[in-house]
């Protein structure tokens, strides 16, 4: 199949690539390289910056439930009266002489407080009379959580799959291709909401490990096995031209043990490679938990995630569009911030680089 | 780096025109607003009808009330029900033959078919047709075959698939039913679509794509697709009776649209004269303006369901504190808007015997306490609930009530398809969650028998999801399984089965709900039938 | 060459069986409710369920199963009237599944054409005037944009601009969602059309924006084109010459394997939320009804425009280069 070879450089890492002809760059480590390459972008640590303060933002949202919204992530309120306002209101329906309905007062969910409630539905309520904040912040470490883990397993089995192939060629090569060909020939997302939703009817339960339904390792299971050829196909062919080279053949001839190949010499050249597909795939895993979940395959509710609380706000888009708009803003900067690093990272690593994140 | 520049220059000037291009596309959009429908006509013409879903096309299959609606008008039954709003639509009458005469045991029925009956396609309605569809339903496997196993020979006929139903005897226009014992509401199942004539010869498979010629005032038009739309046409060969009607539209179109939104703009929009889509809540009053809006009250009740076999729920206390920890106006309101009204009854307010509980006024301090006094503080629940929006809705509420008493909860949803086998299956030993029953034929013994009888409990496919089982109430259901008729004595005796069984609080019934239907501003005579719903035999334009 | 197209197609269908294998497993380890009570609904007799089970070849061994499901897919593809109990059924109402797939083509093919056109040329365009503008505000606008427009999640998208063009105004501009037939009315079909192709559109030409400014900025430096320059050829013909020529190899590529996935109803989020029913839609209805059979069917489909698309892309590279072709 035909390898999407991309050539991908910015222009600030031309020119920083430039200027370092005239510094003193002589016996310096390229991740110190890297690290001066990388310091000047000021807009990928700008970047990093937004995405740290979503992540720690999300990581507080207990401490926030608990002391300043003094609620949880499933609990109901439809009844409390909030501001002089009943967080869920009903309507009030008459009929006129033919019998037609005639909506006298349109009935409806709190909107957003800002402070004015002391903390309390600081972003509203949602139709179940649930602080919108609360899950937003919930739903973002749930999401924040997947994308994380599931880029860390997936680019480290990829990883090991790479070097596995890479290393021995042959019939272990053969096996690993070819079973990476086979989940590339599967729609992806396909692939995932199959394997979601029929696992997390009864969890799984098999080869003496047992997931629950409800755990968030289902989805980050889910969406790290779908992702794993799109990561191991390129680190493949990078180790295997890596495994031509004479510093390999050295080592092989010195009698160094396939592991200590694999794990000492090979293994530190692809791991900027590595390290940039891992930043550029949180971002993709994130896009994919939320269709996911979306589409009910991914965190199962009552537990939110962005996914789950778009697809929830999106019945009273009309009367209450901030409970679409507000997850799916938190998305796109949370994608973008990880997107921007990435980008950066990517040039400071390695300006070569041939990277690309098939979403 | 002139020319670069020329290339911006020409790059930017192919942009440009791109753009203009896709506005000018934009504002033509915009500008080809549906028109207002063009002169108002007194004549129906064409009905033209969005709905939201339909399972089948053939009436061995079909089992959802949207079918059904479409069905009653194409596939008559022997006996019918009135085309009229209100309590009298719930009236069984003559339909492709007399009413019956039924044997003083009550296990006899004869009835009559009606003299020169014709099927869409020219050929004669024969009494043998009957005994036909009987089979044709066990032999496709239909949904509806466990209503009439209770005729002599189908029980056998069913494990056999060959050979004869004994029970049902023809000859020339008459049809005798015989019936292993008394079955009271076997008028209401002989009104069934189940058992809509076919003609003999009908292929033994789901017929949706290539429906079998009809018996009722419409036929199924050319090339039917049960997921995107159809047509209904006349039946030339149909003769309007006093309780059949001929029907004011000349033809029906039927498209289905998932979508409540989309729908509902089609009849704004005049693309369309009428909608059942679930409006949601939140659009009620704009879309009032634009159209009218009607409220169905059809025959149907939301429940929490207790499984009595399982812990916490096997202790009397558990269950009644559920009952009154719920807040039913709390529920209604959040999930359907307030379209639908609070109940502590198993049956729906549309029937006869309906006598009004009030076991469980809301009292959280009380329910608490009733779960202490039953030591299941702490206990784990797993609170079931289906894939649907407002099945999700109510049950993640209902949980929420669940932990406020002391329970500790975690909801289970399951794909919309699996749900209700997976939890009537007696290995699951589900403890609690969400059902609704909508009524099959007007009849008590339709909720009691199928949904509390202890003696109906199976193994698979289980109805009885609270697993109630009380060897008095199961007495006198099958004790009211005789009466032939629901006389004010009998449905004095349903009240009292009602109330026995909500004392034991297997169920924590919720609400009655009730359906928006959405028609454009120029339709008329818009009649409500209890049983089918929107009776668009009777439209007019205004 | 011929072996080679020949292996590669050889392998194609090697690919497909081992898909519908592991499509097939996953629903066997993981159940999704008996299918024969399923099927018998709401008011079923015990013996009901054994006939049903009798009917459909649940009671048989599952390798038997797996056979029989894969012989129906290939009679529902023959032409002509098949018996019911012959062709791929679904558990849920019992539809052709083939039939079902046929007909979602025409809206899927309809929004992947139309999107693949707009995702094409203005990922070109974008892709084009970063590189000729590099370094300069048009560029850092324009990769923004492109890089803000591959960090939405698309069903999000698909939702707000629903909501904003087609919802909220009192005069909307586009119609709400849905699909009609082209040859019902091709202006119909037009606006239905227009948010959907847009809304897919701008993933993609984000990524095809962002990779071939790149390849244009390698090829600019490469020595041939130095060479092209020096011989005193205008900018303008080096680049449309032999810079595009060549960055756009890999684009092409990319744009194969995408438009073979949403062919193939890869488009599962943007055909839902639109409500376009084309065969990403059927696909996620029936995935969440654990309805195996139009999985299987549908996943068959979707893997064989990927291999299919990815095979022909193959032979193509092995025609221009014969140094790619496998020993």
């Amino acid at each position: 199949m035909a390898e999407p070879a991309t050539d991908f450089t910015l222009d600030t890492a031309q020119v920083l690539a430039e200027e370092e002809h005239g510094a003193s760059i002589v016996g310096r480590s390229p991740w110190y390289l890297a690290w001066r390459r990388l310091r000047r972008n000021y807009i990928a640590f700008i970047a990093l910056f937004v995405f740290v303060v979503i992540a720690v933002a999300c990581s507080l949202a207990p401490i926030y439930a608990h002391h300043i919204a003094h609620t949880a992530p499933n609990a109901t309120h439809t009844e409390d009266i909030v501001n002089g306002k009943q967080v869920l209101s009903a309507p009030v329906i008459g009929t006129d002489a033919q019998g037609n309905v005639v909506v006298e007062k349109a009935g409806g969910v709190l909107g957003p407080t800002w402070w004015h409630a002391h903390g309390r539905f600081v972003l509203g309520a949602d139709g179940l009379g649930r602080d919108v904040a609360v899950r937003l912040l919930y739903g973002g470490l749930n999401s924040l959580k997947i994308g994380i883990g599931s880029a860390l397993i997936c680019v480290m089995v990829a990883v090991l799959l790479a070097l596995l192939a890479g290393f021995y060629g042959g019939w272990v090569d053969w096996i690993i291709t070819r079973s990476f060909d086979l989940i590339w020939a599967f729609p992806v997302l396909l692939l995932a909401i199959a394997l979601g939703s029929a696992l997390s009817i009864n969890g799984f339960h098999h080869f003496g490990i047992s997931i629950s339904p409800h755990s968030l390792w289902i989805p980050t299971l889910v969406i790290s096995y779908v992702y794993v050829p799109y990561v191991g196909r390129p680190l493949r062919g990078q180790i295997l031209s890596l495994r031509e080279k004479e510093f390999i053949e050295a080592a092989i001839g010195q009698g160094a043990s396939p592991l200590r190949i694999m794990f000492s010499d090979l293994l530190p050249n692809v791991a900027s490679t590595a390290l940039v597909f891992f930043t550029l795939i949180i971002a993709n895993n994130i896009l994919t938990e939320a269709g996911l979940s979306f589409l009910g395959a991914g965190v199962q509710p009552p537990n939110p995630s962005w996914g789950t609380v778009i697809q929830e706000g999106q019945e009273r888009i009309i009367s209450a569009p901030w409970l679409t708009l507000a997850p799916g803003i938190a998305i796109v900067l949370t994608v973008l911030s990880l997107n921007i690093f990435g980008d950066g990272l990517r040039d400071a690593l390695d300006p070569r680089a041939k990277v690309r994140v098939e979403h | 780096m002139r020319s670069r520049q020329g290339l911006i220059r020409l790059l930017s000037v192919l942009a440009l025109m791109a753009g203009l291009a896709l506005m000018t596309a934009a504002y033509a959009v915009s500008a080809n607003r549906p028109q207002s429908p063009v002169a108002h006509t007194k004549s129906v013409g064409t009905f033209r009808a969005v709905i939201d879903t339909i399972d089948y096309l053939d009436t061995s299959q079909a089992y959802t009330a949207q079918s059904l609606w479409a069905l009653w008008t194409v596939y008559e039954t022997l006996v019918t029900y009135r085309h009229v709003a209100g309590a009298a639509g719930y009236q069984v009458v003559p339909g492709l033959a007399s009413l019956p005469k039924i044997s003083r045991g009550g296990k006899v029925y004869t009835l009559t078919l009606r003299k020169g009956l014709k099927y869409s396609n020219g050929k004669p309605i024969r009494a043998a047709d009957f005994k036909c569809t009987m089979k044709r339903d066990f032999l496709t496997a239909s949904p509806g075959v466990g209503f009439y196993d209770t005729i002599v020979g189908a029980k056998k006929f069913e494990t056999s698939l060959k050979g004869d139903i004994g029970g049902i005897k023809t000859k020339g226009r008459t049809i005798r039913i015989t019936l292993t014992s008394p079955r009271g509401d076997f008028l209401t199942i002989l009104a069934e679509p189940f058992a809509a004539l076919v003609p003999c010869g009908t292929a033994n498979q789901d017929l949706s794509a290539n429906p079998p010629p009809a018996s009722g005032p419409y036929k199924i038009g050319p090339n039917p697709d049960k997921n995107r739309g159809f047509s209904l046409v006349r039946n030339k060969y149909f003769k309007p009776t006093k309780y059949i009607p001929r029907g004011t539209p000349n033809r029906v179109d039927v498209t289905i649209v998932g979508d409540a939104d989309a729908a509902v703009q089609r009849v704004i929009s005049g693309q369309a004269d009428y909608t059942n889509a679930a409006i949601p809540p939140e659009r009620i009053g704009t879309v009032s303006n634009r159209g009218q809006l009607r409220l169905r009250k059809s025959a149907n009740t939301y429940y929490f369901w207790m499984n009595t076999r399982v812990y916490p729920f096997n202790k009397l206390k558990v269950r009644q504190a559920v009952n009154m920890a719920i807040d039913r106006s709390a529920l209604v309101k959040a999930v359907w808007g307030g379209l639908g009204v609070t109940t502590e009854n198993i049956l729906p307010p549309t029937y006869p015997s309906y006598r009004k509980l009030t076991l469980y006024k809301r009292n959280v301090a009380k329910a608490r306490q009733l779960i202490n006094q039953a030591g299941a503080k702490g206990a784990d629940v797993t609170v079931w609930g289906r894939q649907v929006s407002d099945s999700q809705q109510s049950t993640t509420l209902y949980a929420s009530y669940l932990s406020a008493i002391g329970l500790k909860t975690t909801l289970k949803f399951l794909p919309r398809s699996t749900y209700y086998t997976t939890i009537g299956n007696s290995d699951t030993k589900a403890q609690t969650g969400w059902a609704r029953w909508l009524e099959d034929y007007p009849h008590p013994l339709d909720w009691f028998d199928v949904l509390l009888n202890g003696r109906n409990i199976v193994h698979e496919n289980n109805n009885n999801f609270a697993y109630y089982s009380n060897a008095k109430t199961n007495r006198l259901i099958d004790g009211l399984k005789k009466p032939p008729a629901l006389t004010p004595a009998v449905n004095k005796r349903w009240a009292n089965v009602e109330k026995l069984i909500m004392q034991q609080a297997p169920w924590a019934p919720w609400s009655n709900r009730t359906f928006p239907e959405f028609f454009s501003k120029n339709m008329g005579c818009i009649s409500i039938q209890r049983l089918y719903g929107i009776d668009f035999m009777k439209v007019c334009r205004k | 060459m011929t072996a080679f197209i020949i292996r590669r197609f050889l392998g194609m269908i090697a690919v497909l069986f081992a898909v519908s294998i592991l499509v097939f497993l996953i629903f066997i380890i993981v159940p999704g409710g008996d299918p024969a009570s399923r099927i018998a609904g709401k008011h079923p007799t015990p013996q009901n369920v054994v006939n049903i089970k009798k009917k459909w070849g649940f009671d048989k061994p599952f390798y038997v199963q797996y056979y029989e499901m894969m012989r129906k897919v290939g009679t529902g593809l023959l032409p002509g009237n098949h018996s019911q109990y012959d062709v791929l059924r679904s558990f849920d109402d019992q539809t052709n599944v083939v039939h079902e797939i046929k007909k979602g083509m025409p809206a899927t093919f309809s929004l992947t054409i139309g999107a693949g056109l707009i995702w094409l040329f203005w990922g070109v365009m974008v892709g084009v005037l970063s590189a000729i503008t590099a370094g300069r505000w048009a560029d850092r606008m324009i990769t923004t944009v492109a890089l803000v427009g591959i960090s939405m999640p698309v069903f999000w998208l698909g939702i707000i601009t629903r909501y904003f063009l087609a919802e909220k105004p009192s005069h909307p501009w586009f119609p709400d969602g849905g699909y009609v037939p082209l040859t019902a009315s091709p202006w119909e079909w037009y606006k239905h059309l227009i948010l959907p192709w847009f809304v897919l559109a701008v993933l993609f030409i984000g990524f095809y924006g962002r990779v071939l400014r790149s390849n244009i900025l390698d090829t600019i430096n490469e020595d041939y084109v130095r060479t092209a320059r020096a011989k005193g050829l205008t900018p303008r013909r080096v680049l449309a010459k032999h810079v595009l020529r060549n960055s756009l190899i890999p684009v092409v590529t990319l744009f194969g394997l995408d438009f073979a996935a949403v062919l193939g109803g890869g488009a599962i989020l943007t055909e839902t939320v639109f409500e376009l029913h084309g065969v990403g839609f059927y696909a996620a209805e029936r995935v969440g009804a654990l309805d195996l059979p139009p999985i299987m069917g549908v996943t068959l489909y979707g893997a064989f425009f990927i291999v299919l698309f990815s095979a022909i892309i193959d032979i193509l590279y092995a025609f221009l280069d014969p140094r790619i072709r496998p020993a």
